[in-house]
């Protein structure tokens, strides 16, 4: 399929500039760190920074907004300590949710789901390592999703 | 012209890389004195670090070498190396200027580079030169082939202590020197350091007094040093039997050592070392002396007694034992035998007790008893024992006979402990032992019936001080008292047993030992010498080493009838209070490691009792050493010691100078980055992830691994390394947003030879964002890389580098364009490093007022890039911006030109000829030849045995003199060179070692600095047609380079003084080009008062520069173009030719003459010109694909850049524009890169921007080449919302016409890489990014002036690297655009430099032509005329009238066709006679 470049919103890019924590996102000169560095991507290569940046330089807005990869991010600014061009990925992503939101392409209260579940993700994590401090000096044999289903337990008890 | 106004003429210049170099050559070639200040001890900054350079894979030191040379030889230079410019001030043609010199410690008149001192600093430390992967010492000379070729000592901390060991040590044993060495672990070095001042050193590590510990100043902190024990450690751990038998040409004198003790060995082992034949005569059946008598064995093993005396003996020492002299041989008999006499016989005989009944049985002397145990003797002691006496022999005897089963041993001593001369450890493991010891007591009286029973006793009180400095003990009346006894031992001292001497009359003191004179060791007899205990009474085994020492220093001195040398006595400083208060403050107390024994209970026998330091302990204790804690030089003072020449200078303070110039040129170069900060790329933290720059070193013939492809971790070969780019550079994040412009191209020269070098097969990856291979012929290079190397490239940013596992391999962990993540195993990892400032530069630019840009580099404008913001001070290299070798030598050249320009008016006021002595008539003498054999480090030496073929080259007739030298070019071997030839009375020269191309001019200019003409100089090339072709046949090669060396010197036998032509100089040049190049060189020159003929083909000055208007920066070129075209037509030295075409050329540098048709046709004229320089420009590629021509919305980028100027409505007002890169660049047709084209788009897209901000503009590019601090317009057209997207050459974009809603569009089609998707855009106006492409008739001009042009159709420059504005035909000249695409700053600093060379020409008094021109024997000439019509230079023609060929010499160039053509063999190429090419091929042919 061909991308009618005159057909997108080609000033969606300086939309996103001025957005707080967009600004620089026409920097960027693709060099593909975000990606390289980014822990989703590792999990989700359809969870990709710079081709999300592209989008948005192409002006692809509707494409971008109605995305389900924005809301993979979880935060964590590696991609943002190691841009080359300070081009801060991470802040780009909120300044997507939040016209997402605003344009409505997406519900408020599922930005309100998002931060529960990155709550609860935090939570669950920091119970699951609760449950194997105490062999730390032992090696630990149970596996990742057995932990968490006990976790998970704990933490509904 | 302007009189001088107080102008000098001389010129400073600040850095001494390949910039530096070239700027100061050019300058003093024209006329002004240089100095040239360099802050490290050697020239040739980083150019000199690299392995080779690109794009031809030169090796880099071999091209540079010879140019640093030169400085260094060059009469108008004065080369400051190890010196910084502290200030400048005045102005433009006046700064005074204050240069400090470094204290070098190094006495640079006296040191001739030997490295002897090197080789014996204690001190190591990591390289500067190898980026710290090898190491150096703390005396050292950064490279093998530095200019100068001095040594400087790196004393970075004031010394802590005055090692005060060494100088109480009576052998001035370099103690703090071997300590260091330990506290290293560099146990074997420590040995050797050792043993270059004791030969003992196992038995001195054990039973020395150790006078050094006492000295120690750590012990004013804590306890001092455990000197000995770690010596001993040392000795142990070291096997003497390993140690190589030096051969030493013997001197044919003997020498007879009587007495094979410490003071006889010592003598002996030096003696031998000096080539003396040494013969010890030894009464007792073993040698050893005090060390194998007298000492038990559980102090001293025999064994390492007789281990350390066997290795004396191999150096040739003869030791006859059961000697006595006086009694089997006299003394006089042995003076008739042997050319001098050493006594050193030690005091073997105890001193009486001077008690009745003293030979009591059961009563005995010490020494004898010791005797007899250690010589195996049976031995018996009674049940109680009595040892009288409180030294160490005391203490032995009383240990002795313990071990003997004595059950009850008392020493008795009659003063106290205090005085006791035995040192604290013996008397403390005697009480250990279970001894008693009865402090004031003396026998009176032996008593016992035929043996001994008793001994009486009487108590003594101490009185005043005797003469000894000990409180006399006197007898306290009636107290005396008795002692059951079985044995007494006297152990009150040995008296030396001298009677044999009286012979001949030698002088004895009252005690009956030998007179000697204490600083020489010399008795009254001529020829005998006396040392050790025999001359002193007993002593310390140290003090009678030191003896034999300084015995056989005046006997080597006798013997070769030189004064007797005088040895001076050094006494350890003491500290002052504050100096001691000043260690404490800085160190906290540590005390002494404890020395393991065996324990008492265990020590039955004579088992040594000491055990010594573990590996680990001795480090630990050696650590512990203050003079071992400062960095770099410890002034142990062995280097004082070694140095021949006595250059060491230890007290050398910093020194000012104050000179006077009147211009400046920077050329500080630049320093790599350093990446330690980039925490997830490893650098410093894995061991395997190196600095580009440390590659270049690793892949260097004289780098840490000596050229041989290894990973530092294990030094295995390397089987996939991967390059990381852009590490430093364009990283906003890290202040660091410039491009460093030619890591691209040096990341795929070191894969090229990475993969050259390696014993396996290798696979390199090169991670990149854009690849950018701008240069001439780079992109060629980058093709070769790709498809011959088989280098893989991929176009992504590294994230992270981790270790696997233990295995030292490297994990990188990237994502592809297409977004997969992917991760691969490395062994290895290269970052590809930019570049940056040094600080000490930026600091200096600081002080001296010069702008700076935000990122520490030199402000420099596009009109003015040699200049910096304050008038008379110039730039140039990698100070002003990251750039490459070509564009800095350019740059160099075009500051000097500036310089040449700014100080005209002075010129040749303060410079001298360069004169040569006579040169030496041979023709009537015989060859003598002397030949010399270079290793070229590891280039020829890796591969051809060059000792051997030196050895064989001595065999060859007429060679008088053979040597082989580590690098013959070097700076110390041009002046064994004129030595050789002076001393040898050498009349012909013959260099073995790489091409005369680079070095033949160096070798020639010296043979002339010795008197002879430089034709009698001949080379062989064993490097390029022997040792790099033979690689993996080295016997063959060895063969081979002997074959090149034999007819090298069969050529030399022949070989003649040949005379030079001397030519007048036409001092005017021809410009051919009226462009902004053209016209700057025109300027350039014409300002220095030539006269200047400017030919412009078209009608109009400007050139291609007409149709530019700005720069990226915004810069006006038109108002820049009408003010150089203003002062080009004003100038009173130039005259234009405009409409005009050159016909013909004729004549030679110096002398052309060209041809010239005006108004096409109408007029020709003739003008006369010593120079040329071709600046013919180039011109836009005019497509024929995407529309061009046919749409008129389809535009250059020239052309769209008027249409912006002229403000056309459906340019400035369009939506949408798109720009396509590459076109008609970087394909097959033509594979070069245009360079200025992304600099160009960008330009245009930021001016549209600036008009209509959202304007959508698509630049579709390949790679954007943004190179230096373009970068910058890169990012801010970014910033401005310009879209970048990347194509591929094999998917181009596609360009169609497409009517839409009745409008006829411009449809452009391409992939989005990143998006994965094709992309259309509907453009209004396309932008073509052209190609520049020479015009047709620079092919022409070239023919005419007999240049070449490259495939492409610029022009070649002489050499690609080092001569960019050169051509080998000398006196033409090239810049700007018809060399090679490139910007309007880089075209007027290589114009500026094409000037600053031709100046060299203009301002010689006279051409000096070259020897080798062909010659016609016109006796045998018959005038055929067959060379009259070959020779293309018209330089050969026949005299009609008398019927032979005449040569034109001037015109000449020594092709050698007409010789080669004459049927009769008259016409002969002088240099490349028949004769000598016959014997050259004789000489190939008689070894088959």
């Amino acid at each position: 399929m061909t991308v009618a470049l005159n057909e997108l919103d080609t000033k969606f890019k300086y939309e996103v500039a001025d957005e707080p924590g967009g600004e620089n996102i026409k920097l960027c000169f693709a060099c593909g760190l975000c990606t390289a560095s980014c822990p989703v991507s590792d999990i989700d290569q359809k969870f990709n920074p710079r081709r999300i940046i592209r989008m948005v330089l192409l002006g692809m807005k509707r494409e971008v907004l109605s995305s389900d990869v924005i809301w993979f991010c979880i935060q964590c600014y590696t991609c943002q300590a190691h841009c080359p061009q300070n081009v801060n990925f991470s802040d780009i992503v909120k300044a997507l949710r939040s016209i997402a939101v605003r344009e409505g392409y997406v519900h408020p209260s599922f930005v309100e789901k998002i931060k529960e579940i990155d709550a609860f993700s935090q939570k669950l994590r920091h119970q699951m390592v609760n449950e194997i401090l105490a062999s730390k000096a032992q090696g630990v044999e149970v596996k990742p999703s057995e932990l968490a289903a006990k976790a998970l337990q704990t933490l509904q008890d | 012209m302007e009189q001088g106004n107080g102008k000098v003429g001389a010129v400073l210049i600040v850095g001494g890389g390949i910039g530096g170099v070239q700027s100061a050559l050019d300058l003093a070639e024209s006329g002004y004195y240089v100095y040239l200040v360099e802050k490290s001890p050697s020239i040739g900054g980083v150019m000199a670090q690299l392995d080779k350079t690109f794009p031809t894979n030169d090796c880099s030191m071999c091209i540079f070498s010879p140019k640093l040379v030169e400085v260094a030889s060059h009469q108008n230079i004065t080369l400051l190396a190890y010196a910084d410019v502290e200030s400048i001030n005045g102005e433009a043609g006046n700064f005074k200027v204050k240069v400090r010199k470094k204290a070098s410690y190094v006495d640079w008149d006296k040191c001739n580079g030997c490295g002897v001192c090197s080789e014996w600093c204690p001190v190591v430390m990591p390289s500067e030169f190898n980026m710290g992967l090898g190491t150096r010492r703390a005396i050292y000379t950064p490279f093998p082939q530095a200019v100068p070729k001095k040594y400087v000592i790196d004393r970075r901390e004031e010394r802590l202590c005055h090692a005060a060991c060494r100088d109480a040590c009576p052998l001035h044993m370099n103690v703090p020197g071997y300590i260091k060495l330990i506290s290293e672990g560099q146990i074997e070095e420590a040995y050797k350091l050792i043993r270059a001042t004791n030969p003992l050193p196992a038995i001195c590590g054990r039973i020395c007094y150790a006078p050094c510990q006492e000295a120690c100043n750590r012990g004013q902190i804590d306890e001092s040093l455990a000197i000995r024990e770690l010596k001993r450690f040392v000795a142990d751990n070291c096997d003497v039997e390993k140690l190589e038998i030096p051969t030493v040409e013997p001197t044919g004198k003997s020498v007879a050592i009587i007495g094979a003790g410490p003071a006889g060995l010592v003598a002996a082992h030096d003696l031998a070392l000096k080539g003396h034949k040494a013969v010890i005569f030894e009464s007792l059946p073993e040698p050893g002396g005090m060390l194998r008598v007298g000492i038990p064995e559980y102090r001293l093993p025999k064994e390492v007694v007789l281990k350390e005396i066997e290795y004396i003996a191999k150096l040739g020492v003869e030791i006859k034992t059961g000697v006595e002299i006086g009694k089997h041989i006299s003394l006089g008999e042995l003076r008739g035998e042997f050319n001098a006499i050493f006594i050193a016989i030690g005091a073997h005989q105890g001193m009486e007790l001077k008690v009745s009944e003293e030979d009591l049985p059961g009563v005995v002397q010490g020494v004898e008893f010791l005797r007899n145990v250690n010589l195996g003797k049976k031995v018996r002691v009674g049940r109680k024992v009595a040892v009288i006496g409180g030294g160490n022999t005391a203490l032995d005897c009383a240990r002795t006979s313990k071990r003997r089963g004595a059950e009850e041993v008392t020493i008795l001593y009659r003063r106290t402990r205090a005085e006791m001369p035995a040192s604290a450890e013996e008397i403390n493991a005697a009480e250990a032992e279970g001894i008693k010891i009865e402090f004031l007591v003396a026998p009176s009286r032996l008593i016992g019936e035929k043996r001994l029973s008793k001994i009486e006793l009487i108590r003594m009180k101490l009185g005043a001080l005797d003469a000894s400095g000990r409180p006399r003990p006197i007898p306290v009346e009636g107290s005396e008292f008795q002692l059951p006894v079985n044995t007494v031992i006297a152990a009150l001292g040995q008296v030396p047993k001298t009677d044999f001497v009286k012979e001949l009359g030698i002088l004895l003191s009252q005690r009956g030992t030998i007179e000697v004179d204490p600083g020489t060791g010399a008795t009254n007899i001529e020829g005998i010498f006396s040392g050790g205990d025999v001359a002193t009474g007993p002593a310390f085994v140290v003090d009678a080493m030191a003896a034999g020492r300084r015995a056989a220093r005046s006997i080597d001195a006798f013997l070769r009838g030189m004064p007797l040398p005088v040895e001076e006595k050094s006494k350890p400083q003491e500290l002052t209070a504050e100096e001691i208060q000043k260690l404490r403050n800085r160190f906290d107390e540590h005390p002494q490691h404890g020395i393991a024994e065996v324990p008492v209970e265990e020590r039955k026998g004579f088992e040594e009792v000491s055990i010594g330091y573990s590996a680990k302990e001795a480090q630990e204790e050696a650590g512990r050493c203050l003079a071992g804690q400062v960095t770099g030089c410890i002034q142990c003072l062995e280097c004082v010691d070694r140095c021949e020449v006595k250059a060491i200078d230890h007290s050398m303070k910093d020194t000012f100078e104050e000179i006077e110039v009147g211009a400046v040129i920077f050329s500080g170069g630049f320093e790599c980055y350093n990446p330690s900060e980039l925490y997830k790329l490893g650098y410093g933290r894995l061991p395997n992830v190196v600095t580009s720059i440390q590659f270049e070193r690793i892949l260097s013939a004289s780098g840490p691994y000596q050229g041989v492809l290894q990973r530092p971790s294990d030094n295995t070969p390397p089987r996939r390394i991967a390059f990381i780019q852009c590490v430093g550079s364009r990283d906003a994040k890290h202040n660091r947003p410039y491009c460093s412009s030619v890591c691209c191209t040096y990341a795929i020269k070191e894969t090229m030879i990475a993969k050259e070098h390696s014993t396996v097969p290798l696979d390199i990856t090169i991670f990149f964002m854009d690849l950018r291979t701008y240069g001439k012929d780079f992109d060629r290079y980058y093709e070769r890389a790709k498809r011959e190397s088989g280098v893989e490239f991929v176009r992504s940013k590294v994230y992270s580098i981790e270790a696997v596992d233990s295995t030292g391999d490297l994990v990188v962990k990237f994502t592809t364009e297409d977004g997969a993540i992917k991760t691969e195993s490395f062994s290895m990892v290269v970052l590809s490093v930019g570049f940056q400032s040094s600080p000490e530069l930026v600091e200096l630019a600081k002080e001296v007022g010069i702008q700076l840009n935000p990122y520490g580099f030199c402000q420099t404008k596009p009109f003015s890039p040699v200049e910096t913001s304050k008038p008379g001070i110039f730039v140039c290299g990698a100070f002003s911006a990251p750039k490459d070798i070509p564009e800095t030598v350019m740059q160099a050249s075009g500051a000097a030109g500036e310089v040449s320009t700014l100080l005209a008016p002075v010129r040749n006021t303060l410079t001298k000829a360069k004169e040569y002595p006579p040169e030496r008539d041979v023709s009537r003498e015989e060859a003598r030849i002397g030949v010399f054999i270079c290793h070229c480090g590891i280039n020829i030496g890796g591969y051809v045995n060059v000792p051997d073929v030196t050895e064989f080259t001595k065999t060859l007739p007429n060679v008088i003199y053979a040597e082989r030298n580590l690098f013959t070019c070097s700076q110390d071997t041009q002046e064994r060179i004129r030595r050789a030839i002076e001393e040898y009375h050498l009349n012909r020269v013959v260099v073995a070692s790489c091409t005369p191309r680079t070095h033949e001019p160096l070798f020639q200019s010296t043979i002339r600095e010795a008197g002879l003409n430089k034709h009698l100089f001949e080379m062989a090339n064993i490097r390029d047609q022997c040792s790099w072709v033979h690689m993996r046949e080295p016997d063959k090669a060895t063969e081979k380079a002997k074959d090149l060396v034999r007819m090298a010197v069969a050529k030399a036998r022949l070989i003649k003084a040949l005379p030079h032509l001397s030519l007048p100089i036409n001092r005017s040049a021809l410009v051919i080009g009226g462009g902004v190049a053209g016209m700057t060189s025109a300027l350039t020159l014409a300002e220095q008062g030539f006269q200047v003929y400017l030919i412009e083909r078209s009608n109009m000055l400007g050139g291609i520069a007409r149709r530019i208007h700005y720069l990226p920066g915004g810069e006006d070129v038109q108002e820049f173009l009408g003010y150089l075209v203003r002062r080009v037509r004003e100038h009173p030295k130039i005259r234009i030719y405009t409409d005009t075409w050159i016909v013909d050329v004729h004549g030679y540098v110096g002398n052309f003459t060209t041809e010239i048709m005006r108004y096409r046709g109408r007029v020709i004229e003739k003008i006369d010109h010593g120079v040329a320089i071709i600046a013919t420009g180039a011109e836009e590629y005019k497509p024929d694909e995407y529309l061009y021509g046919r749409d008129p919305r389809v535009l250059t980028q020239l052309e769209l850049e008027e249409e912006i100027v002229k403000g056309t409505p459906d340019v400035i007002n369009c939506d949408n524009l798109v720009m396509i890169q590459c076109v008609g660049s970087r394909n097959d047709e033509r594979p070069y890169c245009s360079r200025v084209c992304c600099n160009r788009a960008i330009s245009n897209a930021l001016k549209l921007k600036e008009r209509r901000p959202d304007m959508n503009i698509y630049i579709l590019y390949r790679d954007v080449r943004t190179y230096g601090f373009y970068e910058q317009y890169y990012e801010e057209a970014r910033r401005k919302g310009v879209v970048f997207l990347r194509y591929e050459l094999e998917d181009k974009p596609r360009v169609r016409q497409e009517r839409k809603d009745g409008r006829l569009l411009i449809r452009v089609e391409v992939k989005d890489l990143v998006l994965g998707e094709q992309v259309a855009i509907d453009a209004d106006i396309l932008a073509l990014s052209v190609a520049t492409v020479p015009p047709p008739e620079a092919r022409e001009l070239a023919m005419l002036y007999k240049v070449p042009v490259n495939e492409d159709g610029f022009f070649l420059e002489a050499h690609v690297k080092l001569r960019p504005v050169d051509f080998a035909t000398d006196g033409v000249f090239v810049c700007g655009l018809a060399h090679a695409p490139k910007s309007l700053d880089e075209s007027i600093a290589q114009a500026k430099a094409a000037a600053s060379r031709a100046t060299i020409v203009l301002v010689k008094d006279a051409i000096i032509g070259e020897g080798i021109v062909a010659s016609v024997d016109e006796s045998i000439c018959s005038g055929c005329g067959i060379c009259e019509a070959l020779c293309t230079y018209g330089a050969i023609a026949v005299d009609r009238e008398r019927g032979v060929s005449v040569v034109n010499e001037a015109l000449c160039k020594g092709c050698g066709a007409c010789c080669a053509a004459c049927p009769s063999g008259a016409a002969q190429q002088r240099g490349f006679t028949r004769k000598e090419i016959s014997a050259m091929l004789s000489a190939a042919l008689a070894g088959v």
